[in-house]
C-alpha cells in the first residue's frame, strides 16, 4: 500500500532528504521538483509538499498518512496524531530573548510577542507568571527593538540573528527538531508499511551518527 | 455577521447525502429495534457535569449558562446521559436502548473539520456477561453487512490490560507511568530511552515490540510469550480469542485484529474496548466496549454496561452516493387531485406539480430535467 507523505517544504525538507535517501526512498524527483508540489512516481510513498502548519492539517484531516513537521509546529498546534519518531534533523531550541537592558525579574505583567502564542502561554503558566501575548507572524527580533513587546519567545538556531539585533537570550525553552508524525487511522490501516518505513528511518538515523 | 454565514465548523446537509444520512440511521435504528432494544431519547442540552466522566483533553463542549447561573453544554456524548437516566430514574435493568443524535464538540478552527456530529448506538446495561460484548459486536457487524461496507476491520483491545502487564513487571511507579506515557502517544523515540536501562531483562524482548502490539491477532498473541504469566492476563487475553473466534465463525470474512498498546477511550472503559475501521476510511467506523464504571459517577451502585456507537458521518462518506433516478412531475387540475396522487403514490420518485398552468409545469419539468405527466391532456 501506498503511504501518503506531507513533507515540510523549504529549510526542513532540505535537511530531512538525505536522510529518507539514507533510508532506502528515492527522493530524486523532489530535489530536482522546479515548481512542482505533488510527486507520485514511486508507487510505495507519495510526497506532497506544504508549510508546517498545514502539514498538521493534512495529517489531521487524513488527506495524508505521515506528517513531517517540526516539533514547534506539533506543540502549537496541540497535535493529536502519533509523534512517532524525532528524526534529530533541524535541531534548534525555543528561546525567551531581548534587549539587554530586560529585566526577567520586573514585577510587571510582561509584553511578549511570539509567532507561538501557546508554547508562549503555556511556558509562562508553567512558571506562574501572566504575560499580554502579541501575535507577530515573522521578524519578531523587531518587536523588543521598537518597544512594541518587553521580549520575545521565537526559535533560535545559532542565535546570529538575535546578535545582529543586538537582543541576547535570557532562558532557553524546549528544544526542537522534526518529528515524524503518523495519522492515528493510517498507523492500522497501513502498520507494515509504516513500521518498515519507521524501522529503515531508525537505522539511517543510527548509520549517520 | 451575515444572515447568509453558517457558525464554523457547522454545515447544511441536504439532497443525496441527507438521503443516505437518513437511511443509514434508519438501518441502524431497524435493526435495533428488531433485536428488541427500546429507543431513548435525550435531549441537546445538559448540565455540564453529567461529563464530568469524559477526560477533558478529548473534548471542547459549547458552553452556555441558563438562568440561575448553572453551566450547560450541548452534549458532546450520547452514553453519559444514558447513565444520568438509568441512575436518576431507577429503570429496572437489564435493559437495551439504542439512540441516535447529534453530539457536538468544538474543533480547531478553520481545519476542516466539523463540531456537530450524527451518531447512532446501542447500550446494554446489567448484564456482566461476555454475551454483551458478542451481541453488540455481531450487531455492528450485521449492520456494517447490511450497508455494505467493504473490507471491514475490527479491532479488539482492553481497558485494563496495559496497567495489569505494567503492574507485573518489575519496574517502580515513577517508570510505569513514564512508560505508560510514551507508549499510548506511540512516542518511539522516547520509549526506547526509557526501555534501554531494562536491556538485560527477560522481558525487554516483550518492551521492545510493546509498541507495535497491534494488527494481526495471532502475531500479537506470539509477542507475549516472555511475559510473566498472570491470571489477570491470561483472563484478558481468553476473552480476546473467544470474541475473535465468535465473530469469524459468524461473519468469515469479517478481519479482526488486536491492540495491546492502546489507551482505554475514557476512564470509565473497565473491559473489552472495540472500534471498526475499513481501508478506505478516514475515521473509525464505530467505538464501544465495557464500562462497568459507567454509572458510579452518578451513584454507589456498579451496574455492567457494554456500549457501541456509530459515526453515521463517516459511514455516509463510504457510502456509493448514486446519482438519484430521473424525477416525475405530476400536473393536474384541482379537481383530478385524487387521481393525481394515486398515481404519484404508485411512481418512484415522483412529485406532484403544483402550478397553476400547464405550461409553468412543462418550464419547471425542462429546468429540472424531470418527465412531466400532464393528467389534463388525459381528460381532454
Amino acid at each position: 500500500m501506498t503511504l501518503k507523505i506531507a513533507l515540510t517544504k523549504g529549510r526542513t525538507e532540505k535537511q530531512v532528504l538525505p536522510l529518507l535517501e539514507a533510508s532506502g526512498i528515492d527522493c530524486s524527483a523532489i530535489r530536482n521538483k522546479g515548481r512542482q508540489l505533488i510527486f507520485n512516481e514511486d508507487p510505495d510513498f507519495h510526497f506532497i509538499l506544504a508549510k508546517g502548519p498545514d502539514v498538521a492539517t493534512y495529517l489531521d484531516r487524513s488527506a495524508v498518512d505521515i506528517g513531517i513537521v517540526g516539533s514547534d509546529i506539533l506543540a502549537e498546534q496541540q497535535n493529536t496524531q502519533y509523534d512517532m519518531l524525532d528524526l534529530k534533523t533541524g535541531q534548534c531550541r525555543f528561546a525567551l530573548a531581548s534587549t539587554p537592558d530586560f529585566n526577567p525579574n520586573q514585577t510587571k505583567r510582561k509584553i511578549i510577542a511570539t509567532k507561538y502564542p501557546n508554547i508562549t502561554q503555556s511556558y509562562f503558566e508553567r512558571i506562574g507568571e501572566d504575560v499580554e501575548i502579541i501575535k507577530i507572524e515573522g521578524s519578531v527580533e523587531l518587536a523588543p527593538l521598537v518597544g512594541l513587546a518587553d521580549a520575545i519567545v521565537d526559535l533560535v538556531e545559532t542565535g546570529s540573528t538575535l546578535r545582529e539585533n543586538n537582543l541576547r537570550i535570557y532562558t532557553e525553552l524546549q528544544p526542537i527538531s522534526t518529528h515524524l508524525v503518523v495519522n492515528r487511522l493510517a498507523l492500522k490501516q497501513k502498520r507494515s508499511e509504516i513500521f518498515q518505513l519507521s524501522a529503515n528511518l531508525k537505522r539511517a538515523q543510527q548509520l549517520e551518527v | 455577521m451575515s444572515n447568509k454565514q453558517l457558525p464554523t465548523g457547522t454545515r447544511d446537509e441536504f439532497g443525496t447525502i441527507a438521503m443516505v444520512k437518513e437511511q443509514v440511521t434508519q438501518t441502524i435504528q431497524t435493526n435495533l429495534k428488531n433485536r428488541g432494544f427500546q429507543k431513548i431519547i435525550t435531549p441537546l442540552l445538559e448540565y455540564r457535569d453529567v461529563f464530568k466522566p469524559l477526560a477533558k483533553q478529548t473534548y471542547q463542549p459549547y458552553q452556555l449558562i441558563d438562568e440561575h447561573g448553572d453551566t450547560l453544554v450541548l452534549r458532546p456524548d450520547m452514553t453519559l446521559p444514558v447513565a444520568r437516566v438509568m441512575s436518576a430514574t431507577g429503570i429496572d435493568t437489564p435493559v437495551k436502548w439504542y439512540y441516535s443524535g447529534d453530539i457536538f464538540r468544538v474543533k480547531r478552527r478553520l481545519s476542516g473539520s466539523y463540531n456537530q456530529v450524527t451518531q447512532a448506538g446501542l447500550e446494554i446495561i446489567g448484564y456482566a456477561s461476555l454475551k454483551a460484548e458478542w451481541e453488540c459486536l455481531i450487531t455492528a457487524s450485521e449492520i456494517c453487512q447490511q450497508l455494505a461496507i467493504p473490507d471491514l476491520t475490527i479491532e479488539l483491545s482492553d481497558a485494563q490490560f496495559v496497567a495489569k502487564v505494567l503492574n507485573v513487571l518489575p519496574i517502580n511507579d515513577l517508570m510505569q507511568q513514564n512508560l505508560k506515557t510514551a507508549l499510548f502517544a506511540k512516542d518511539l523515540t522516547h520509549y526506547a530511552k526509557l526501555i534501554q536501562p531494562l536491556k538485560n531483562d527477560r522481558f525487554y524482548p516483550f518492551l521492545e515490540a510493546w509498541p507495535w502490539l497491534f494488527g494481526d491477532f495471532e502475531a500479537v498473541l506470539q509477542q507475549l510469550t516472555t511475559l510473566p504469566q498472570q491470571p489477570a492476563l491470561q483472563n484478558i487475553i481468553g476473552d480476546l480469542k473467544k470474541t475473535k473466534n465468535f465473530l469469524q465463525q459468524h461473519f468469515p470474512t469479517l478481519t479482526v485484529t488486536l491492540d495491546l498498546s492502546v489507551e482505554s477511550p475514557q476512564e470509565y472503559y473497565t473491559g473489552m474496548v472495540f472500534k471498526a475501521y475499513s481501508q478506505a476510511a478516514n475515521d473509525y467506523l464505530f467505538s464501544g466496549g465495557r464500562y462497568d464504571q459507567l454509572l458510579s459517577n452518578f451513584q454507589q451502585t456498579i451496574q455492567p454496561a457494554v456500549g457501541l456507537a456509530f459515526d453515521i458521518d463517516a459511514i455516509v462518506a463510504q457510502q456509493a452516493l448514486q446519482q438519484p433516478p430521473v424525477k416525475t412531475l405530476i400536473y393536474f387540475e384541482p379537481e383530478q387531485w385524487a387521481d393525481a396522487q394515486a398515481l404519484q403514490a404508485n411512481i418512484p420518485n415522483s412529485s406532484l406539480c403544483l402550478t397553476d398552468s400547464s405550461k409553468a409545469a412543462q418550464r419547471i419539468a425542462e429546468q429540472q430535467a424531470a418527465k412531466l405527466i400532464d393528467l389534463t391532456e388525459r381528460q381532454a
